[in-house]
């Protein structure tokens, strides 16, 4: 019964809010009542006014109404202390399950917002202070749990200021959403894996040019890439595309762990790709429907982890992360550097 | 219950809290028990050095033993007494416990709203003006403890949050006014406890020789009064208290003991509209004694005294806090012109031994008179003529004190010499009685009322005198002129004992006029504001409706009230709203942006709501490109500040701003 309530009374805040990387507090969408202190405060009030009236004691009237106009004040003060608090969604991080997403939130307040707590659905809460006309950036954490799009969920947003007697909240919901990645597996074989020991396997210094596919340079190659002794010798600034020949392919495929679902290749492919990071080599990666292109670095590991932990999910432009930006249901790519 | 549970309270937040105790406590600092006060302030320290880590809190079982043994303390010097001085001291006591338990904002909060009783508790103790102002003031501290509860993180919190709670006051101040005006003041609901079981300082019902010499090193006020004409003159005002009329043991008391009513409910009603002439208005500072005092020859005016069969008047319930109530000056006599004969044995009862000297100098009196009256003149007129000194130190008279008075020491103070004329009159066949009271008092400020004061307690006898009824015999008159006359400064001049161990009384000092015009400029205050907020009562408040049109009743009163609290929330709802739209915009980076998709509007540059800096910038390039680096600038700093490396700063404003102009100069 109750939970059906709880229930409706979600479903109607949800209409009140609508799912949004921006959110303005305002008379419309903030609740207010009195805390658990307000109300024992309350009861107080009545406790006090009776002894007025029983001891015909002036003072004592003038105590209640001065505490209780203070209350119904504090009131106003509490619903202002949110009301004109702006909330915008910055950006959302990424990460492997289990580590905290954090979700980077900006707040404005043409007024000042004291003491206003963000709790997260999993209970990790968030307090901050936004002095009038000021900017605010600060992250709220959520878990990351399984590889995929991650929302922030309801973020529940209240506070008790200044008096602690009541309670304003209102939620904000992000539209946008981080990126889980998959848990990386260490392939148990070879098939597109790498092997133990067999580091050096891979002729990044020689002359031997036999296996490697050369092409010209284009912007954007790696200046390490480039065969410069081949460029003293000939002027020409030549990329040589090595073609890994010793059981340790350039490109990291989905196909090449046939009988694994696809989590589990994912998984595979993120150990990979992490493993390749850490050698500093070169290498690309293949997903049903996108590839990335050959490159290395910190950039390219995590568009690589990215396209897999979005693997299967319609990659909507609203997925935040450090390199994009919501704006008012807006997309921007920052250039990527 | 709190977000801050989680974590240690703020220091900051339990200094104020122990500050706001502290003066909670003061205005009941004389009627808590010593060990209470001493066992609160180790408690309140102990809290503190565990709060900058000097010391740590007790465990469960220490702390379980000193709440028993206080607990036990506590109840031992009760002793069942309950009133509610008894129940205060138990709130003290809590609080005092509870700083052991202060862990977490819960407890604070727990403390907070004792504290807040207790500030209302102490208005039925003290309801001066200065007393109400400390008990506001430690509301106020403790309000401002609260908000630093709740954001221990804002900077300078403290001084915000005074400010903060100094406009929220002043802004609710006219919704308190009218609330306290016209908020119906209802009739008692039940009846309550007496404030306290104490006595206090002032006249007791027992008189013994040395008790009123005792009064008089009190400057303690007593009562003031304002008159409705003109104010009697020093030598005629004296105001009876309770009668006197049984004589054991040295001792005067009363036959029949006033049976301690029980306290029924507190009567309010002192009397309402201007005073007429001859009416009088008393406000008698609590004395938890049933007894009014009236002049002579006075009748009640108001509802909440009533006369008794010996002339004296009562309040149905002992005065546990200030009394206001009106009597009026009507001349006639407070009792019958007969006395019955159970009453005249009663007034003549005399212990069969003692004073031997004293009964053989009545007889020898009596034989030389003609009449009643012959006898008390010619016995006043032996006080006048014989070397008899009015003093305050007069010497021990344990035994026999009449003979030892008339005829050894022949010194005494108003109690002694009241008691022997009693005794003489008594051994002489003439019924008499001591009546204990106030006699003078002195004008207060611009003489528009009197203060009478404790050291103006004064004892007299009544004699009875057939055909003219109870007439009033004060032998003092006889021999210190000057203590009827003028006061007792007056007559202690020579001996400079008035107020000898009150060195911080302001009324010792009469020479010191800007003390004495300071003094009376307080006491006038605290009269008025006796009168007039702490008065404001059921009867007065009717009787200021009943001026107003539409002779409003309780439950008129009642909508009104309602009215003012529904009035005051629609208007505070509705200029909240009106902020909320006014501040909709004053987000500054907002405004700038907002200026710029306005000035190329007027360019004629299409601008969508929607548009990011970056598009408008693009657009207005293309269209004016001699300002496309400032569009692209100005939509950077846009961006930068909505999405990227931080928030504006100043100076990026006054840049921006001065973009602004020079593409407005552009136009």
């Amino acid at each position: 019964m109750t939970g059906s309530i709880r229930q409706r009374w979600r479903l109607w805040v949800n209409r009140k809010i609508p799912r949004s990387d921006e959110q303005h507090f305002t008379r419309k969408n903030i609740f207010i009542l009195p805390s658990g202190a307000g109300a024992v405060f309350g009861l107080l009030l009545l406790i006090m006014l009776m002894t007025g009236i029983n001891y015909q004691n002036s003072l004592i009237y003038l105590l209640t109404f001065i505490l209780g106009a203070i209350f119904v004040a504090a009131m106003h003060q509490t619903h202002r202390n949110l009301a004109g608090l702006t909330l915008t969604l910055v950006s959302a991080s990424e990460g492997f399950p289990g580590e905290r997403l954090n979700f980077r939130l900006r707040a404005t307040s043409h007024d000042e917002a004291y003491a206003i707590r963000f709790t997260t659905p999993e209970k990790e809460t968030v307090r901050i202070n936004v002095p009038p006309g000021e900017v605010l950036d600060f992250d709220v954490p959520v878990l990351a749990r399984k590889r995929g799009p991650v929302s922030a969920g309801d973020i529940k947003i209240d506070t008790r200021f200044p008096f602690g007697l009541l309670k304003a909240w209102s939620w904000m919901r992000p539209e946008s959403t981080g990126v889980c990645y998959p848990r990386p597996v260490t392939p148990p074989y070879a098939a597109g894996g790498e092997e133990e020991g067999d580091r050096n396997s891979q002729p990044r210094k020689s002359d031997d040019l036999s296996h490697a596919d050369l092409r010209p340079w284009r912007q954007g190659d790696l200046s390490q890439r480039v065969q410069w002794k081949r460029y003293a010798r000939t002027g020409e600034m030549v990329i040589a595309d090595w073609e890994g020949e010793s059981g340790e392919p350039v490109w990291l495929d989905y196909d090449a762990f046939p009988g694994a679902d696809r989590e589990l290749r994912l998984s595979y492919l993120a150990a990979l790709v992490e493993a390749r990071c850490r050698e500093g080599v070169v290498y690309g990666l293949r997903l049903p429907g996108l590839s990335v292109e050959l490159d290395q670095g910190s950039a390219h590991r995590l568009r690589c982890l990215r396209a897999l932990g979005l693997q299967g999910y319609a990659e909507t432009p609203s997925t935040l992360s450090g390199s994009t930006s919501a704006g008012k249901g807006h997309t921007f790519y920052a250039e990527i550097p | 219950m709190q977000a801050v549970t989680a974590q240690a309270l703020p220091s900051k937040a339990i200094v104020w809290l122990l500050v706001s105790f502290g003066m909670l406590l003061v205005p009941q600092w004389d009627r808590l028990p010593w060990w209470l006060i001493v066992a609160c302030l180790a408690l309140a320290t102990w809290r503190w050095l565990a709060q900058t880590g000097r010391a740590a809190l007790p465990g469960r079982l220490v702390g379980t033993l000193i709440m028993l043994s206080l607990i036990a303390v506590y109840v031992m010097t009760v002793q069942g007494r309950f009133s509610v001085e008894t129940a205060a001291s138990f709130f003290v006591l809590a609080v005092g416990l509870k700083w052991l338990e202060t862990r977490t904002a819960r407890d604070f909060y727990v403390l907070f709203f004792i504290l807040c009783y207790l500030a209302a508790v102490n208005f039925l103790f003290q309801q001066g003006i200065l007393w109400t102002l400390l008990s506001l003031a430690g509301i106020f501290i403790l309000l401002v403890g609260l908000q630093i509860l709740n954001a221990p993180d804002v900077p300078n919190v403290a001084s915000s949050g005074w400010k903060r709670l100094g406009v929220l006051f002043l802004k609710t101040l006219p919704v308190v006014v009218l609330l306290f005006v016209f908020f119906p003041r209802m009739a008692p609901l039940w009846s309550v406890p007496l404030v306290s079981g104490e006595a206090k300082t002032g006249i007791s019902d027992q008189m013994e020789p040395g008790s009123i010499s005792n009064l008089a090193q009190s400057s303690e006020r007593a009562f003031r009064v304002t008159f409705g004409g003109r104010i009697p003159a020093h030598r005629e005002r004296y105001w009876r208290g309770l009668i006197l009329d049984r004589f054991v043991d040295g001792r005067w008391e009363q036959w029949q003991v006033d049976v301690r009513q029980r306290a029924g409910r507190v009567q309010s009603d002192g009397g309402i509209g201007p005073l007429q002439n001859g009416e009088y208005d008393v406000l008698l500072e609590p004395t938890y004694q049933p007894w009014a005092f009236a002049l002579e020859g006075s009748g009640v005016v108001s509802d909440n005294v009533e006369e008794t069969a010996t002339g004296v008047f009562r309040f149905q319930r002992p005065a546990d806090t200030a009394v206001r109530y009106r009597m009026a000056m009507d001349g006639r006599k407070n009792d019958d012109a007969f006395l019955s004969p159970r009453e005249r044995q009663r007034y003549l009862h005399l212990p069969a031994e003692g004073n031997p000297r004293s009964r053989t100098l009545a007889a020898s009196l009596r034989d030389g008179t003609a009449s009643d009256s012959a006898f008390i003149d010619s016995l006043l007129q032996r006080f006048r003529q014989q070397s008899y000194f009015y003093t305050l130190r007069p010497p021990q008279m344990p035994q026999d004190a009449v003979d030892t008075l008339m005829f050894d020491a022949k010194r005494g103070f108003c109690a002694h010499y009241a008691s022997a004329t009693a005794f003489l009159l008594r051994s002489a066949g003439i019924p008499a009685r001591i009546v204990v009271g106030y006699q003078g008092g002195s004008p207060g400020a611009n003489g528009e009322y009197l203060i009478v004061r404790q050291y103006d307690a004064h004892a007299w006898v009544e004699a009875w005198v057939d055909g003219s009824g109870w007439v009033r015999v004060d032998p003092t008159a006889a021999i210190a002129p000057d203590r009827v006359e003028s006061g007792l400064r007056q007559a202690m001049a020579e001996e400079g004992s008035f107020l000898e161990n009150e060195w911080a009384s302001p009324q010792k000092y009469g020479d010191m006029a800007l003390l004495q015009w300071l003094s009376l400029r307080l006491d006038q205050v605290n009269y008025e504001w006796q009168r007039w907020v702490v008065g404001y009562q059921g009867q007065t408040q009717m009787n200021l409706m009943s001026r107003l049109p539409g002779n409003l009743s309780l439950r008129d009163l009642g909508y009104i009230s309602a009215g003012v609290l529904g009035g005051a929330l629609v208007i505070a709802g509705l200029w909240a709203g009106w902020r909320n739209r006014a501040g909709r915009t004053k987000d500054p980076a907002l405004k700038l942006m907002a200026e710029w998709q306005r000035l190329l509007h007027k360019r004629g540059v299409r601008t969508e709501p929607s548009d990011t800096p970056a598009a408008l910038a693009s657009r207005a390039s293309e269209k004016e490109p001699g300002y496309a680096r400032l569009h692209q600038a100005f939509a950077r700093a846009m961006n930068n500040h909505y999405y990227g490396s931080g928030p504006l700063s100043h100076d990026d404003h006054r840049r921006l701003r001065s973009v602004l102009r020079q593409l407005r100069r552009a136009s």
